[in-house]
């Protein structure tokens, strides 16, 4: 019977399908070796436990538009970040340093935004593991090693 | 759109339902509360599963050890229950589609068809037995299959947020 258990439980474990949409690590789902920056306009807030969520549509140098997916803290660490629900409005040209996801969809773990008033908060997730991540609430913002909230 | 996931869709956009979920704190202490739940429901019946597979409190009779832990048993269930119930409510329509949520749901029915099992049959004679330092192979079925289920079901339950 355990065995028959664990076997399913390995297989619903294998079947790893996007889109990710709970609580858990950094390295679960992103590869921190493949930093990107996406520009681009808000098209959805999903401001929710575990995991916040926003969307993007990115243009490209050929014109293509793509609608990247923006993993971030939940409400509470957000907001102790400064960052309110309401703060990211349809529309509002954001800049998301981030990390892809591990199997490649166009979604990001969000761990820096910067506000269209030039405001930039700490994505992440306290204790997640990722970069930036100092066990603290408001993290280091990738590549400066300073507090996030500037 | 299949009818359970329309109710799935109706709580995640209930008030209450999106008050959780949007909630600065209240979700993250609900999912403390929950867990809590579940250490006081499944520890205190671990103890009654392990003292019928005889690895504890050998020479205590197994009736004396369930009318201690039954109150707490329970009111570990209800706290389980309803934290659980909350936490669905706030992300219904994300666990219906969710593959491990679906495990544990039919992991938490298997372990309720379990004590329905051992209670109908061999502890209706528990009084026979009771004394014994390792309990009758049926009553030690159910307590090895209570053990595996309520470890399926924590581990499914972990598993939800990796999906």
């Amino acid at each position: 019977m355990k065995t028959r258990l664990s076997l399913l439980l390995a297989g619903t474990l294998s079947l790893g399908v996007m889109p990710a949409y709970a609580h858990h690590s950094f390295a679960a789902e992103f590869d921190g070796t493949k930093p990107v920056r996406l520009v681009g306009k808000i098209t959805r807030v999903e401001w929710t436990n575990p995991h916040s969520y926003f969307y993007v549509d990115v243009t490209d140098a050929k014109g293509v538009t793509t609608n990247w997916g923006c993993e971030g803290a939940g409400p509470g660490a957000l907001s102790r970040r400064g960052w309110k629900k309401g703060d990211l409005k349809i529309g509002d040209t954001i800049v998301v340093d981030g990390y892809r996801a591990k199997d490649g969809s166009h979604l990001i773990d969000a761990r820096r935004v910067t506000f269209p008033d030039g405001r930039t908060v700490y994505g992440g997730s306290p204790g997640d593991g990722g970069p930036g991540d100092n066990g603290t609430d408001k993290g280091n913002l990738p590549g400066t090693g300073n507090p996030a909230t500037q | 759109m299949p009818l359970l996931q329309h109710i799935c869709q109706l709580l995640y956009d209930s008030h209450v339902g999106t008050a959780i979920r949007e909630s600065d704190n209240a979700f993250p202490i609900i999912e403390s509360v929950h867990v809590l739940g579940i250490t006081l429901l499944v520890g205190t019946i671990a103890l009654l599963d392990l003292r019928m597979l005889g690895l504890v409190l050998r020479p205590i009779p197994i009736t004396r050890i369930a009318r201690t832990v039954f109150p707490l048993t329970w009111s570990g269930f209800v706290v389980m229950f309803t934290s659980g119930f909350l936490l669905f409510w706030a992300e219904a329509a994300k666990n219906y589609s969710n593959p491990a949520f679906r495990v544990k749901l039919i992991l938490l029915a298997l372990v309720g068809i379990n004590p329905l099992i051992f209670h109908t049959t061999i502890y209706r004679r528990v009084h026979e037995w009771e004394a014994l330092t390792i309990s009758p192979w049926r009553a030690r079925a159910a307590a090895i299959a209570s053990l595996t289920l309520w470890s399926g079901i924590i581990i499914a339950g972990r598993a939800i947020a990796y999906f």
